[in-house]
């Protein structure tokens, strides 16, 4: 029997459908990571499941069982939930925040309860921290320890929403170790998230959300490299893009660039690499396609697969390849020897010169 | 990017540290050709400098150019790998003088 399972489920405001009809069944120690645009209902989901925003229609099933208003409370001791913004009780130290609930809720002794406390901060690396209050944390700290809450009840389930999208990006990792931990024994977890590493490297199944619903769903290797369904296929390729758009000679550079950077960083893409592609990237676009027809569009692709990056300059105009062209010899010879492979098409009257690297 | 100079014997020593591309190249321009006006041995220490590009190799030919006009010498020393790459795939090791081994102040 899987431990959840959501049928039919509807979820409205107002008017304003999010959910419709959306059914799904998890089964123990599965790690589901919900991913998909903004605005398509993952964290509704997740709040549906377990009644934070009771569904309009539908049924929820935990371990058999249907949630009902009346038992919700009791489903809730069994199926704890991480929140984007921790959600810790600012009044009580690091030590409390994890005793409260067993104490007060299962009944367990203050001892045996800041016991079990103490060796779960140890897992999450805060011990030395138990006496702190909130405000003292990082916000990476302040997420472990929501993490450590959680356990502290011992659930059998544990959704997660957007954890660490409140964070410095320097601060994710040190949530993510404690997040793959959690999935490498064995929890049930359902992560809504915008880390794509995480959602590759450790679920089990991927939920892609899309037109208030499960749009596709797979295991990591389908939804990543081989999805069936079109707006998963854009979504997923649109992870790995970085476009901009060159309207005239005068464009903003610096905006250009640190958008590739970012981009070389996203995809941990290697010093001598970035290199390349940002010396390919300006100088086709600033000194070989503008100067010869004006604007163009940008768009680099990584392809994880095949270990490639593809850096594209689009252009309007007669068939033409902007290289042969060009005035400017260095230029050309730089991108020639930076590049694996350059192609050029042709195709509706618009030119693209693709760089292999 | 940002430029420290630094006199030393007679010789000026411009540190360059950052990147050298079409954003910043005219700011080195703007101060390594009038330096030959000032001093006839200009070093460009390339230890801290990750990124050139063709505006930035265009610089250093003008500044090499200038040097001769002024019977000067312009040498670029400590040359960080990333740039080596580009100096190489570009044959602008054999037209610029280049000194590999660090120069300690």
């Amino acid at each position: 029997m899987s431990i959840l399972s959501v049928k039919n489920l509807e979820k409205r405001f107002g008017d304003n459908v999010i959910l419709k009809n959306v059914s799904a069944d998890i089964e123990k120690g599965e790690v589901i990571s919900i991913i998909g645009p903004s605005g398509t209902g993952k964290s509704t989901f997740l709040r549906a499941m377990n009644f934070l925003d009771p569904p309009t229609d539908g049924e929820v099933f935990f371990d058999g069982r249907l949630i009902t208003k009346k038992n919700v409370d009791a489903v809730r001791r069994r199926m704890g939930m991480v929140f984007q913004n921790f959600g810790l009780f600012s009044h009580m130290n690091v030590m409390d925040n994890l005793s409260a609930g067993p104490v007060k809720l299962l009944g367990v002794s203050k001892s045996e309860a800041e016991e079990k406390s103490a060796e779960l901060l140890r897992t999450v690396g805060l011990y030395e921290r138990a006496r702190f209050m909130p405000r003292q944390l990082s916000g990476g700290q302040k997420q472990r320890v929501a993490i450590a809450r959680c356990l502290a009840m011992s659930p059998e389930v544990i959704l997660f929403d957007e954890p660490t999208s409140a964070l410095d990006p320097t601060m994710v990792s040190e949530v993510m170790a404690v997040m793959r931990n959690l999935a490498k024994s064995g929890m049930t977890m359902l992560v809504v998230t915008h880390e794509m590493d995480f959602a590759r490297d450790v679920s089990s199944r991927v939920f892609y959300m899309d037109e208030g619903g499960i749009y596709e769903q797979g295991n990591p290797e389908i939804i990543f490299n081989n999805p069936q369904r079109q707006k998963t296929q854009a979504f997923i390729y649109n992870i790995r893009s970085y476009n901009y758009e060159v309207e005239s000679r005068d464009f903003d550079y610096a905006e250009m660039l640190s958008g590739v950077e970012n981009f070389c960083f996203r995809h941990a893409i290697g010093k001598r690499d970035a290199n390349r592609l940002q010396l390919i990237t300006e100088e086709l676009i600033i000194n070989i396609v503008t100067p010869q027809y004006g604007a163009c569009s940008l768009a680099v692709h990584f392809s994880e697969k095949q270990e490639t990056c593809n850096i594209s300059v689009s252009y309007k105009g007669e068939s033409g390849n902007a290289l042969d062209g060009a005035a400017d010899d260095l230029s050309v010879s730089m991108v020639k020897n930076s590049a694996k492979e350059i192609r050029h098409q042709y195709a509706d009257g618009i030119n693209t010169l693709t760089a292999v690297l | 990017m940002t430029i420290n100079k630094v006199q030393k014997n007679g010789k000026l020593i411009l540190d360059i540290e950052g990147r050298l591309d079409t954003a910043t190249a005219p700011q080195l321009q703007g101060v390594l050709i009038p330096a030959f006006d000032d001093c006839k041995e200009i070093a460009l220490d390339f230890a801290e400098l990750v990124y050139v590009s063709s505006a930035g190799l265009r610089v250093l030919l003008m500044g090499q150019k200038q040097a001769k006009k002024t019977d000067g010498t312009m040498t670029l020393q400590n040359v960080s790998d990333e740039v080596m790459e580009v100096l190489e795939m570009t044959g602008f090791t054999d037209m610029l003088t280049i000194e590999q081994q660090r120069n300690f102040l």
